[in-house]
């Protein structure tokens, strides 16, 4: 009886833990039965044990359509672009960061640069319609004021990733290079002082020392990002793209795929179906890329 | 950090350094272009936006924008949705997170180690939409209710192991001390420990009054009834309703003009954005603590 007596022991303990315990079974643990709705025909009046077994039905139906390729496809490509542009150029922002000596411009260039990661998708989606529409939009009328012809930016798929891109970028690049940048002043200064008397330059310090010394940051950044690529940002792409079907064809991911199947469709055991391919493809990438990651380099390994 | 020797640059490092400049203010200068461009033409007139476009400095400027959106009901009503949610959301939220790292913190508490990894495995595998919105809409028949925003974000796992790691960082001996003097744990959790944990608890707070301010996908799941859309509901309804009159739902004798459709979604963005970007110079900085103690350490 360990349990109660360990229990008992720390009565108080265990009691502040309690809500959020509460909470993680409810509204994480509980939520993990919607998995079996995808071998169920699922009706709400039959609930979710009274709802009638199919088997792999709704599997089929995703699998044989063509559907779970390009939305697959699509969540691998934005989420690796994302990832890539997201933190390759974060890194070149911080190295350049780390060599402004202006304190003043550094400090205004951060502030700026940071604050695209405080405001919510649906207004980044208004700020990317005041540049991209059609009529009014100030890439557009730039486009005609040079004599161009007006882009309709809304109906042209191919365009997308390369925006969506863009906006990644913009907003998080000031998220990631403060992660960069507290690893580089966590360098101890007497490696560059001991360089420097040894003749070494500014580029050989960066290629030499900081790089080397931040590499293990850079793969915990990218190994968080490959283990939740099969993760789109629904906020993101549906806050942006929204119900706009012309663009599908390049920037449905899963998780507006699964939202629609549900909230519009109302095919719930459809749309789980496609939320279990997903939870276990995002669990298997995990736990491959962590193996990999330990080793590589000990340290960066996750569990 | 360091100490520099006096620096005696060669020519093509100061090309380099040049670079790095034009670069970072380049950066910057693109990073804050939207939000110039939605500002300054949430203040230009409709008909100078039809004319000419969206600007970086408007031919013609008007109030008549945030007038029209100001004299409808849903922007008050949305605001205080927002509000509502934010704050109590925050509250408790912070409250149960802190309560709970607290416990995963402690080294008298045996089964820390299972608590921390169930916490973590719902990072790796979690229910899914389908799963969660049956236990909202159905389960526990939140529809159209402010907890179905409130309720889903009160325990974050990277924020509670944010807070977990800061409480590693206290001295053990504070805890026997108080033990000694006769204190239970509850006591020494909310008479100590909390008091001298203000930076952590700052940080973790304002992470989530942001997400919960700048939360949509709750709404959108779960709140059908446009009385109790926050702002960004209003946002989204803006952008996508044919209707903005009705939506925004001001008296009609009011407007002689037309509905200033540009207008009322540029300006309700800067409605929305506004308490954020007025109160960035404060709080900036306990994000950047915040991000790097969790990259870190986490």
């Amino acid at each position: 009886m360990s349990f109660i007596r360990e229990i008992a022991k720390n009565k108080y303990l265990y009691l502040l833990a309690l809500p959020g315990l509460a909470f993680l079974i409810v509204f994480a643990y509980i939520p993990l039965n919607g998995h079996l709705i995808a071998f169920k025909k699922y009706r709400l009046a039959d609930g979710l044990w009274g709802s009638k077994f199919v088997g792999f039905d709704n599997f089929k139906f995703f699998f044989m359509n063509g559907d779970w390729y390009k939305v697959t496809l699509n969540t691998l490509y934005l989420n690796g672009l994302f990832l890539v542009f997201g933190l390759g150029l974060a890194l070149v922002l911080a190295l350049f960061l780390n060599e402004i000596r202006q304190a003043l411009f550094k400090k205004l260039a951060q502030s700026f640069i940071f604050m695209p990661y405080f405001i919510s998708w649906l207004v980044v989606s208004m700020m990317a319609f005041s540049f991209l529409n059609t009529t009014d939009g100030m890439v557009n009328r730039t486009i005609e004021s040079l004599g161009g012809e007006k882009i309709n930016w809304y109906l042209k798929a191919e365009v997308w990733p390369a925006f969506l891109t863009l906006i990644y970028v913009w907003k998080f690049a000031g998220y990631y290079s403060i992660i960069f940048l507290a690893a580089i002043t966590g360098i101890s200064g007497e490696y560059y002082e001991s360089a420097k008397i040894d003749g070494a330059t500014r580029f050989q310090q960066i290629f030499h020392i900081t790089l080397p010394l931040i590499r293990s940051v850079a793969i915990v950044l990218g190994l968080l990002g490959v283990g939740r690529i099969f993760y789109g940002d629904f906020g993101m792409i549906y806050g942006i793209i929204g119900d706009n079907s012309a663009l599908y064809a390049t920037t449905d991911v899963i998780d507006t795929y699964t939202f629609r199947a549900l909230r519009v469709l109302g095919d719930f055991s459809k749309s789980s179906a496609v939320v279990l391919y997903q939870s276990v493809m995002g669990l298997i990438t995990i736990i491959v890329f962590n193996q990999i990651a330990r080793k590589l380099d000990k340290d960066s390994a996750l569990f | 950090m360091t100490t520099r020797l006096k620096e005696d640059r060669s020519l093509p490092e100061k090309g380099f350094l040049f670079a790095v400049y034009v670069f970072v203010g380049l950066f910057a200068l693109v990073s804050i272009l939207p939000f110039w461009l939605v500002v300054v033409n949430s203040f230009a007139s409709e008909s100078s936006i039809k004319a000419y476009g969206m600007q970086l400095i408007p031919k013609e400027f008007s109030l008549y924008a945030y007038q029209f959106t100001m004299a409808g009901k849903q922007i008050a009503s949305s605001y205080l949705v927002t509000i509502t949610v934010t704050v109590v959301g925050t509250c408790l939220a912070v409250l149960i997170t802190s309560m709970y790292a607290y416990t995963l913190a402690h080294p008298r508490v045996k089964y820390r180690r299972i608590l921390s990894f169930m916490t973590y495995f719902t990072m790796v595998f979690g229910a899914g939409l389908v799963g969660f919105y049956i236990l909202i809409a159905n389960t526990l028949g939140l529809k159209d209710s402010l907890w179905a925003l409130i309720l889903p974000y009160m325990l974050n796992p990277f924020f509670a192991f944010i807070m977990v790691s800061f409480f590693r960082t206290l001295p053990y001996e504070i805890n026997e001390a108080a033990t000694i003097d006769g204190a239970n744990d509850l006591s020494i959790f909310f008479r100590i420990i909390l008091p001298i944990s203000t930076p952590v608890i700052a940080t973790v707070s304002l992470f989530y009054a942001l997400q919960y301010w700048n939360d949509f996908y709750l709404a959108l799941l779960f709140i059908d009834n446009y009385k109790l859309h926050p702002l960004q509901m209003m946002i989204r309804q803006i952008i996508s309703n044919v209707n903005i009159s009705s939506y925004v739902g001001g008296s009609s004798t009011l407007y002689s003009q037309a509905v200033p459709t540009y207008g009322v979604q540029l300006a309700t963005v800067c409605l929305t954005i506004g308490p954020i970007v007025f109160l960035y110079p404060f709080i900036q900085r306990f994000f950047v603590k915040g991000i790097t103690i969790g990259a870190l350490k986490g």
